[in-house]
Formats: structure tokens, sequence, C-alpha cells
């Protein structure tokens, strides 16, 4: 009877047993797909993240050599509506960055009720008769500030003299100033102009090894900040023996210009090692010419043209100085209002206030692009 | 026809080859469900995924081109403003531009003379380097362009043509606005807590909105950073298709397992790919709920199978027990019965001798061991049953018998009677029996001669005790029989009928 019994439970029993198995292993495998739990991550995330924290460090100076972060200062203006002219060397890039820092300005000015207008003029080519003949036509408006890019110092710095005579107020702003000792009441801009071209030709020297053949593609004749860089590049070429300038041309700003005479000497010194580009223009230009004709000259050159930068990041260009546009533009408001209001350099701003230039090398060329453009691409 | 006979293993073979059976059914319907589900599940999140993303971006292209549609509007219902009105001075333009900004909710109005000079409500600049649109010989009736603002901001740029607009006396060729992409990802945004990620690009895979296409892409390069990572097919397809502007969908596979999708549409106009991105981990979150619930009632259903189960198999095993029990119960009723015919005497009710001989057997091995010590028999013969029976009957004669038993229980009380033959009983006395013995005797004596005088049953008595000497039972019956066949011929001088 036992035997029976016990056989009766194992009969049972063992069913049972089976079916509690065969639950366990039915539930647990089918709890649901697995949640993501958002920290998914793709095999390229890795390598960009450590590259965002070393370059972070590394590229501090590339990041501050455009300041897009200004604020107006605490000096409170006499009106709520100044009217202002500007008129530059021509139209071009370079001073339309300048322009998108006077906008900036002229917004925050806008924000704290204070209406800025302003006319921003240039000619198509860079001309001296043409700016000379503009400033009389200023004089005719009723601008609080006449402000002035010198397309050449010789010529417009005595009509400066005559209109501040003349009781008008004016100032010189973004690439070039007048001559030493006019009158304008103040400039803002880069004041180092020699120095720029110096530490760029400093550059190609050191990368040529102190030797070989150089042309100097200067800009506009006359504009003084190309001239100023140019005499800083012959200086710095003089210095080493083993170095010789072949050639000085002027491409009047233009890249077409530049490019058509970059080949010419390239044909004339097919062993042209290095050439120095001295404004915003003419790197594009040489870069196109040189890349055409497969040179290995190596070129320095200025400003953040983005054709410019993607050469810089190809290694066709070597280096590049970058200035402050946009800080020079948001400045040249803010002083102008100061001066409209009858004020002259001293504490409220300086006669003539500096903006860097910051010298980039391929490795901070996309970068660069990202800041200014927005895409390295 | 034999009937087939239903016994205990039987039920117990079927119910535990249901159960299996049962429990297998279940278990692979289990499976086949879950796997289904799951299957479909995975099916369904990919389904909806595209599908979600592609009605997202689809909406948010569509929102952009409404948005571009309206401006061209807009601009349109501004000239005729600038038609109407009588305008002398840059100052009186400036005004009329910033009344028709804010009547028409216009981003950056400008209009543009033929000598590229550009007129904003604030400010008047040569644009020619400013604005590429302006440097085209030739301008399009229409022009969509992207602007990059030195600086890195990005502005949708909307112009056309105003032939024949006369502002201060000279020709005015173009009126356009440009709106801030940061603007327009304004418009595009909507809380959803995180869970799409959308980002508006360019041709080359340049981020225009400078939004975060989640944890990988992020706001690089779409197609740099996809590059590594999809099939070197879909890749091509996915750059062809953005330099085509042309839809589609890419599937970003991480390597945990996850997997992100997102969805390109084309923004008509303006070269630009809306792309939207979510995470599968996010629809499976959605869609997780059903399939959890789908899973838990599939549980359920399986707990309650295994408990309907246990249920039904303690139900078994108890019914089982009690069929056991019950058979058991029986089988030892019927044993005791039929023990109890094989050693009853079926007249008196006594035992019979079958009985004595059994517990002859039992005692004499007792005797051996020393394991009795008090214990008599008493030999019982009833006198003239023959003369009854043949003078009587055979009912009278079993009457007689009747009546010396019942004589014999009554006086012999804690003793056992057995009949052992005929007319023939044995009493063994043991214990209070053994006690009172000489006492009963004496009274069962004295009845059988009361008997002898009034007609009853006259039964001769013959007893023994164990002795130390004796081996066996049989030593003391035969003692306890000779004294009754002594007892016999002393109630024969007595008058007693006997055999004789």
């Amino acid at each position: 009877m036992k035997e029976k019994r016990r056989k009766i439970l194992l009969v049972v029993l063992v069913p049972a047993a089976a079916l509690a198995v065969a639950v366990c292993l039915c539930i647990f495998p089918f709890a649901g797909p697995a949640k993501d739990d958002g920290k998914d991550i793709l095999t390229a995330e890795g390598t960009g993240g450590s590259e965002e924290l070393s370059g972070a460090g590394a590229d501090a100076a590339v990041r501050g050599a455009v300041d897009f972060d200004h604020e107006l200062d605490s000096y409170v203006p006499l009106k709520d509506h100044y009217n202002f002219y500007f008129t530059y060397k021509t139209v071009h890039p370079w001073w339309d960055a300048v322009a998108l820092g006077m906008e900036e300005a002229q917004r925050q000015f806008l924000d704290k009720g204070i209406t800025v207008t302003y006319e921003y003029m240039a000619p198509n080519a860079a001309s001296a008769a043409d700016q000379t003949e503009r400033l009389f036509k200023a004089e005719e408006g009723n601008y609080d500030v006449i402000g002035v890019d010198v397309a050449d110092e010789q010529v417009i710095s005595p009509l400066l003299d005559k209109m501040v005579d003349d009781g008008y107020k004016v100032m010189t702003f973004s690439s070039s100033d007048a001559a030493n000792g006019c009158k304008r009441i103040a400039y803002v801009g880069n004041t180092h102009n020699y120095e720029d071209g110096a530490e760029l030709t400093e550059a190609l020297c050191e990368k040529l090894g102190y030797k070989g053949k150089v042309a100097i593609l200067v800009g506009s004749f006359g504009a003084p900040c190309h001239e100023d860089r140019a005499q800083g590049a012959k200086d710095t070429i003089d210095k080493y023996p083993d170095m010789e300038i072949v050639a000085t041309e002027y491409d009047m700003d233009s890249v077409h210009l530049a490019y058509e005479l970059t080949k010419q000497i390239l044909k004339d010194h097919p062993d042209l090692a290095g050439i120095v580009c001295c404004n915003m223009s003419n790197p594009v230009g040489a870069a196109r010419a040189v890349t055409e004709l497969k040179s290995s000259a190596v070129i320095v050159g200025m400003d953040h043209d983005r054709e410019a930068l993607h050469y810089l990041n190809d290694g066709v260009i070597y280096c590049l100085g970058v200035q402050d546009c946009y800080s020079i533009g948001f400045h040249t408001i803010q002083v102008a209002v100061k001066i409209a209001d009858g004020n002259l350099p001293g504490e409220l701003f300086e006669e003539k206030t500096n903006v860097t230039t910051t010298v980039i090398y391929q490795k901070d060329a996309a970068l660069m692009l990202e800041l200014l453009y927005g895409d390295a691409s | 026809m034999k009937k087939m006979e239903i016994t205990t293993r039987t039920f117990a073979m079927t119910a535990a080859i249901g159960s299996i059976l049962i429990i297998a059914t279940l278990i692979l319907n289990t499976i086949w469900t879950s796997k289904q589900t799951v299957s479909a599940t995975e099916e369904a999140v990919s389904s909806v995924s595209s599908f979600y993303l592609e009605a997202m971006a689809d909406r948010r292209a569509k929102t952009i081109t409404n948005l571009i549609s309206n401006n061209f509007d807009q601009m349109e219902k501004a000239l005729i403003i600038f038609e109407d009105e009588r305008i002398e001075t840059q100052d009186d333009l400036r005004d009329l531009i910033g009344k028709t900004k804010s009547l028409l909710s216009l981003s950056r109005f400008a209009l543009v003379d033929e000598d590229n000079i550009v007129y904003t409500q604030y400010t008047t600049y040569t644009g020619g380097s400013r604005h590429e649109f302006l440097s085209k010989e030739v301008m399009d009736e229409h022009v969509i362009s992207t602007v990059y603002l030195y600086g890195s901001s990005k502005q949708l740029c909307l112009a056309f043509q105003t032939p024949g607009l006369k502002v201060m006396g000279k020709p005015f060729k173009a009126c356009f606005v440009q709106i801030d992409i940061k603007d327009i990802v304004d418009l595009l945004a909507f809380d959803d807590e995180g869970r799409t990620h959308f980002a508006i690009y360019s041709k080359n895979g340049g981020n225009l909105s400078d939004t975060d296409l989640g944890p990988v892409i992020g706001e690089k390069n779409i197609l740099n950073v996809t590059k590594g990572i999809v099939p070197d097919d879909e890749w091509e397809r996915f750059r062809d298709d953005f330099a085509n502007e042309a839809a589609g969908n890419l599937m970003l596979s991480s390597a945990e397992g996850g997997a992100e999708t997102l969805s390109y549409v084309p923004i008509e106009g303006t070269g630009w790919e809306m792309v939207v991105l979510i995470r599968e981990s996010v629809i499976q979150d959605q869609i997780q709920a059903v399939s959890e619930k789908n899973l838990m009632f599939s549980r359920y259903q399986i707990l309650f199978a295994l408990i309907a189960m246990i249920v039904f198999a303690g139900v078994l095993l108890l019914q089982l027990r009690a069929i056991s029990r019950n058979r058991l119960e029986a089988e030892r009723e019927n044993s005791r019965t039929f023990r109890s015919m094989a050693n009853t005497d079926s007249m008196t009710g006594d035992r019979n001798k079958h009985a004595y001989s059994e517990f002859e057997i039992f005692t004499n091995l007792r005797i051996r061991e020393n394991e009795v010590a008090n214990l008599a028999v008493i030999i019982c013969d009833i006198n003239g049953l023959k003369y009854v029976n043949d003078t009587l009957g055979h009912a009278a004669g079993d009457k007689l018998i009747k009546d010396a038993s019942a004589m014999i229980c009554e006086c012999f009380t804690h003793g056992s009677v057995f009949r052992i033959g005929g007319d023939e009983f044995a009493v063994i006395l043991q214990g209070k029996g053994y006690d009172t013995r000489e006492k009963d005797i004496e009274d069962f004596n004295r009845r059988v001669e009361e008997n002898l005088k009034n007609g009853g049953v006259v039964i001769s008595l013959g007893h023994s005790a164990l002795t130390k000497d004796d081996d066996q039972l049989r030593d003391v019956f035969e003692r306890a029989d000779q004294m009754m066949y002594e007892r016999k011929k002393e109630l024969k001088a007595m008058g007693a009928k006997t055999r004789d």
C-alpha cells in the first residue's frame, strides 16, 4: 500500500515539478526587450570626446583670436539718437566682418533705447579719389561722426585735418589709420600692421630654413596697413643673407589679380620658396596659383577668408594672421558715440584702440573655420 | 467482451500523462507566443520609428517651407506699401522700413538699389560682398540662400526682384529678409522630453541649426560622423541623398546593440536637409508598455495554469489517497471477515477448532519461551447430545449445543471459548479468568447438577492448569480432558444421559 502511494505521489509530483521548472524558464527569458538605458555609445564617440578635451586646452589662443562676446561699457550716451558715416577702402568680406561687430553694438544700443544709424560705404575698388569724394559728400550730410578707413594716408590725412578744422568729428577705423600727426580724433583698429608683416615673415623664414627666394603681394597701393605689413616683411627678409625678395606686387585687394600675379611670379621664378601676402584677398589668389602650378612655395598671409582657411587646413598656406574684425566694428560704434558726445581720448577711450592679430597654423584651421563659419568641411 | 477494469495505476498514469501533455502544450504555446510578441514588437518598433520620424521630419520641413512662403508673401505686401508711399529721403525710407517690419513681422527687412547699396531700418551699406545673391550679374526672381555670417551665425536669406520699384528717385532691384536659423530652430523645437533630436544640415553635411543630433552625431558634420558607422553602400546612398536633396532613412547601430533611426527630408528651395533622430529604445519604451502587458498576461496565464495544475494534482492526490484508504479498509474488513469466518463456529459464534489450533500453535511457542505463566484449560463436553439428536432431532440437538455454549460463555466470562468438537468445548483461562477459575468451575458444576435435575443442559467439565513441566498446551489439554471424562462418569452416575 505504501509502495502504491509512493508511486502515485511520484506520478503526480513529477509533472508538477516539471511544470514549475518550465514556468520559470518561460517567464524569465521573456521579461521584455531590454530597455535602452540611453548609454549606447557608437564607436566614434570616444574618439570625438577625447579630441575635444585636448583641443580645448591647446586651442585657447585660436578661440581668443576673435572675440564675439562684447557688451557696451558703462558710458551713458547723452542723446537717444546718433547718425554716423563710415567709409572704407573697398567692398570686401573683411569689412563685412567689421560691419557685423558694428551691428552688434548698434543692437545693444537699441536695447538701451538709443538708436544708432549709420552709412557704411565703399567703392568696388580701393581708390583714394573715390574716398575723397565720399568724404566731401559726407560733410554735406547730417552726421554726428565721420569714420574713415584710410585708403591712402598721403592723400586722405590732409583732408581729415581740414574736416576737423571745419568742426567735423572725424575718426579712423579698421585696417588703416591716418598719417602720424593727423588731427582725427581717434582710431580703432590694427596698430601693429608692421609687426604683423614681420611676424608672418619670420615664421616663413623659419619654415624655409632662412634661405630662398620670396615674393611679396602687398595689396592696395598706398593702403597704410598693406604697406606697413609689406615693410615689415621686407625688413625681416633683409635680416637673412641667404634670403632674397624677387618680386613685390600690388594686387589691389583683388583675388583674381593676386592669382594672376602669383602665376607670373612662379613662371619667372620656378624655384620660388615663399610668398608673403599682406591682405585678406591675396593669400587666396596665391594659393590658387600655387595649387594650379603645383608649386612648393610656402604662403603666409593675413586674415580669415574662408577659402584661405581651407587652404591653410590643407597645408597649401602655412600660416595666417587673423585680425579681430568683430571687435573692431563693435569698438568703432562705441567710440563713435563717445566722440559724438564731444568726448576726446582719455579716460573714456584711447586715441588708438588696438585690436589683436593672432597667427594660426594648419592645426588651427579646422577650429577657426568652425568658429567663424560654423563648419570645418 | 471483457470489461476493462480501471485500476488506481491506470488512473494515475492517465493523470500523469494528461498533466505532462497539458504542461508541454502550455510551454510550447507560451514560447511561441512570446517569440511572436518580441518579433512583432521589434518589427513594430522599426516601422513605427521610421514612420514616426518621417512624419516628424516632414512636418518640420513643411514648417520651414511655410515660413519661407509666408515671408515671401509678406515681402510682396511690403512692396505694395513702398510703391504706394512717397519716400523722398533716406530717413523716410528707414522709417517706412521700420514700420513695414513691425506691421508684417519681417526679420531684418532690407531693400537694395541698383548699385547694390542695402537699406535697412538703421543702416545703409554697400552689400555687394556681403550678400551672395547680389554678386551675381543676373539675380533670380526668388532667391533662397544660406548665409554664413562671420562668427558662425547662420541665416536664411530670402530675396526677390523688385523691378519697377523706385525710391528716392532711384531704381531698386531687390528686397530681402534674413532669418536667423536659431529663430527657425526655436520655431521647430517642442518639448518631447528629449526623446527626439533634430537638426538642419547643408548638402555637405554641415550642421546649420547648431542643434544636437543625439550623443554620437552631436553638432558635428553628419556625413563625416556617420561614415565609419554605417555600411559603405548605405553611407554613399545617404551622402547622395543629401547632395540630390532627397529624403530617406538611416539606421545606426550602436556597439552595445541599441539602435537609432534617423529620417531626413529636404526642405524645398533651401538645399537643406531636415534630419530627425530617435533612439529605437524610445519607441521601444512606448511599445514596451504594451508588450509588457501582453507578457504579463502570459505570465498570469502560466501562473494560473500552474496553480490550477497544482490544485488539480492536489485534488487528484487526495482522491487517490481516499480511494486507496477505502480500498485498504475494505480489504482489511474483508480480511477480518474471512479470518473471522475461518475461525468462528457458525452455530454458536464461538471460535472453532481451527482457531483453537492456531491458538495452540501460538501458545506452544510462548510456552517454550516461558512467556506463559498462568494458563488453564477447561474441557467441556455436552452430555446426551447424541441422544437428543436421535430422539428429538438435530434442531433440538443444535439448540442443546447453543445452550451449552451460552452457559459456558456465561460462566467463563473472562475465558476464550472454542468449540473443538461437535459436543466438545475448550475454554482457555488467562488473566482474571485464571484467577477466578476455581470459583467459576465450582459455579459451573453446581449449575450442571441443577440442570441435571431440571432437564437443562448437562456438561462435563475437566480442567487443568499449566505447570512448569508442560512443554505444550496439549499436555494441559489432556489432563483437562482426562478430568472431563472422570466428571462425565460422575454425572452419568447422577443420571445424566451419555453417548452410550
